[in-house]
């Protein structure tokens, strides 16, 4: 009996989907549209996302060495450098690699280093750091720790940049929360009131359900069906042009924007964030009905 | 056995709707409740069901005090009821035969079974013939038989009808209180709010006649 009774309903709420398709095209374009905007947003906020990893590869500190330090000793701090976590790969740059390279890169400097006696460049561990690696404080540790081994004479890295970096990524996460925070809570109200618009206009069904005896559960399945379906198709339609609008927006827009091309392009949504979206789409869409139908059972 | 106990119901201060109403209705019964329009007739049938609940009195259905049933659990009351209402309540996006299915999809009768009592429900009322039509194709008389019909196709223990033939010419009225006269003759009780002098004549065994809310008398065949 309640198979047959759920092959009813599922009729029932497929009919239903079917003649109301006007009304519930608009539904699934509502939705779609407003998790379009949250998908674009994360999109966007990928894109800074994998910026910031790509700057956070490249950092690299490289400590200054003592030019009388013995094999063992280069050795030592090699092996204490290359003990921290942070620590990807250790290059050893010799005084003479140091002027080959400064001669490479700054050829018009040439004639003061002809001018000069000796070799002025020290011998240095060029470090470079693990990727997604953006705590300033634990960088700041490891070189301090470093720094106070013999032989270790200096340190380099551009400590402004990685703040200047830290905060600019904290900012984008902040506004994004932020954003998105409205975002999820401006579509969550526009969804539900569109499916509820929807259900009232079908109260006398409900009452109708009502008056010749079908319980609360029977009434509200097909509505809770057709929820997740409007959810469900909204969900994908907005995967649909998000799709879309990845592949075109660097031929139409991206060269338009010229430098800033890179920090607005849009990157592809991830399975986690996918997946997040579907159930958004398909919790809203549910919902949005269900609680929608209450109101009309108390006949 | 249907009893109301001094039922009052107000809609708006200062007028009552329905005033001191105290009425027995047997098992078996097949009985008008008459008067002029806005005597309360429609207020009454609609407190019987429940769709409607009184400002102050008791309702007992079968010793039931129906007021007293939770939202949750009116759905056992309403399944043994067959009701026509006044404005039909048909669902226009549906066509008749799935109209007069829903109380049997409700219960979860298999398809074969459904099919078979809508078809008699329909025969009835002689619209068999129109069972795959949608009811905005139908005329007004015949959207109130499609009405008739699913009140009548779960053999009901109580049929309540409000204006059932306002709309159908004589011959097709008298046709319809046969069927409820049949109906009653297997066990229901029937309770028909109507203006229809020459139906009540014809068909009445008990009629209670309503004025401004009150009842103003009783009379039985």
């Amino acid at each position: 009996m309640i198979f047959r009774q759920l092959g009813y309903l599922l009729k029932t709420a497929g009919s239903n989907l079917w003649s109301f398709r006007g009304r519930n095209l608009i539904s699934v374009l509502i939705i779609g549209f407003s998790f379009l905007v949250i998908g674009i947003f994360l999109a966007l906020s990928n894109n800074l996302t994998y910026l910031g990893e790509q700057l956070s590869n490249n950092l690299a500190i490289s400590f200054f060495l003592d030019k009388n330090l013995r094999a063992e000793e280069l050795e030592t701090i090699k092996s204490q450098i290359l003990a921290s976590e942070l620590v990807e790969q250790v290059t050893y740059v010799s005084a003479d690699d140091a002027l080959k390279r400064f001669r490479t890169n700054f050829p018009e400097l040439q004639d003061i280093l002809d001018n000069l006696k000796s070799n002025p460049f020290p011998p240095s561990f060029e470090v470079k750091l693990k990727d997604k690696i953006l705590s300033l404080s634990a960088i700041v540790y490891f070189m301090e720790n470093i720094k106070r081994l013999k032989g270790v004479i200096d340190f380099q890295f551009n400590q402004d940049w990685v703040e200047k970096m830290e905060s600019l990524s904290r900012i984008v996460r902040a506004v994004g929360f932020f954003l998105g925070g409205i975002l999820i809570l401006a579509s969550f109200f526009i969804i539900s009131n569109v499916v509820r618009l929807n259900v009232f206009a079908r109260k006398n069904e409900i009452e109708i359900l009502r008056l010749v005896g079908a319980t609360n559960t029977f009434i509200r399945i097909p509505f809770l069906i057709e929820g997740f379906v409007l959810g469900l198709l909204g969900s994908l339609i907005s995967f649909l042009i998000l799709f879309i609008l990845i592949k075109i927006f660097p031929i139409y827009v991206g060269s338009s924007l010229g430098a800033a091309r890179e920090l607005f392009s849009l990157r592809p949504l991830n399975l986690n964030q996918l997946l997040w979206l579907v159930v958004g789409g398909i919790v809203t869409g549910t919902l949005g009905s269900v609680t929608s139908v209450s109101r009309f059972l108390r006949v | 056995m249907i009893e109301l106990y001094h039922v009052w119901k107000q809609y708006q201060k200062p007028h009552w709707a329905l005033s001191d109403v105290s009425l027995e209705i047997r098992s078996g019964d097949f009985c008008f409740i008459t008067g002029p329009s806005g005597s309360g007739k429609t207020t009454l049938l609609k407190i019987i069901f429940r769709e409607l609940f009184p400002t102050e009195g008791q309702i007992l259905i079968d010793g039931v005090n129906i007021l007293k049933i939770p939202d949750h659990k009116i759905y056992k009351l309403r399944r043994t009821m067959g009701i026509v209402f006044q404005d039909f309540r048909l669902l226009f996006h549906q066509n008749v035969f799935q109209n007069v299915a829903i109380p049997l999809q409700i219960l979860g009768l298999a398809y074969k079974e459904i099919r078979r009592r809508v078809f008699n429900a329909l025969r009835q009322v002689n619209l068999h013939h129109k069972m795959w039509e949608l009811p905005q194709r139908l005329s007004y008389g015949e959207q109130q038989r499609v009405a008739i019909a699913r009140a009548i196709v779960n053999n009901p223990k109580i049929l309540l009808a409000d204006e059932p033939t306002g709309n159908l010419d004589p011959e097709l009225a008298f046709e319809i209180m046969a069927i409820f006269k049949e109906i009653n003759k297997q066990g229901a009780t029937v309770i028909i709010g109507s203006h229809d002098r020459e139906l009540i004549r014809h068909f009445g065994d008990k009629i209670f006649f309503l004025q401004k809310g009150k009842i103003i008398g009783q009379e039985e065949k």
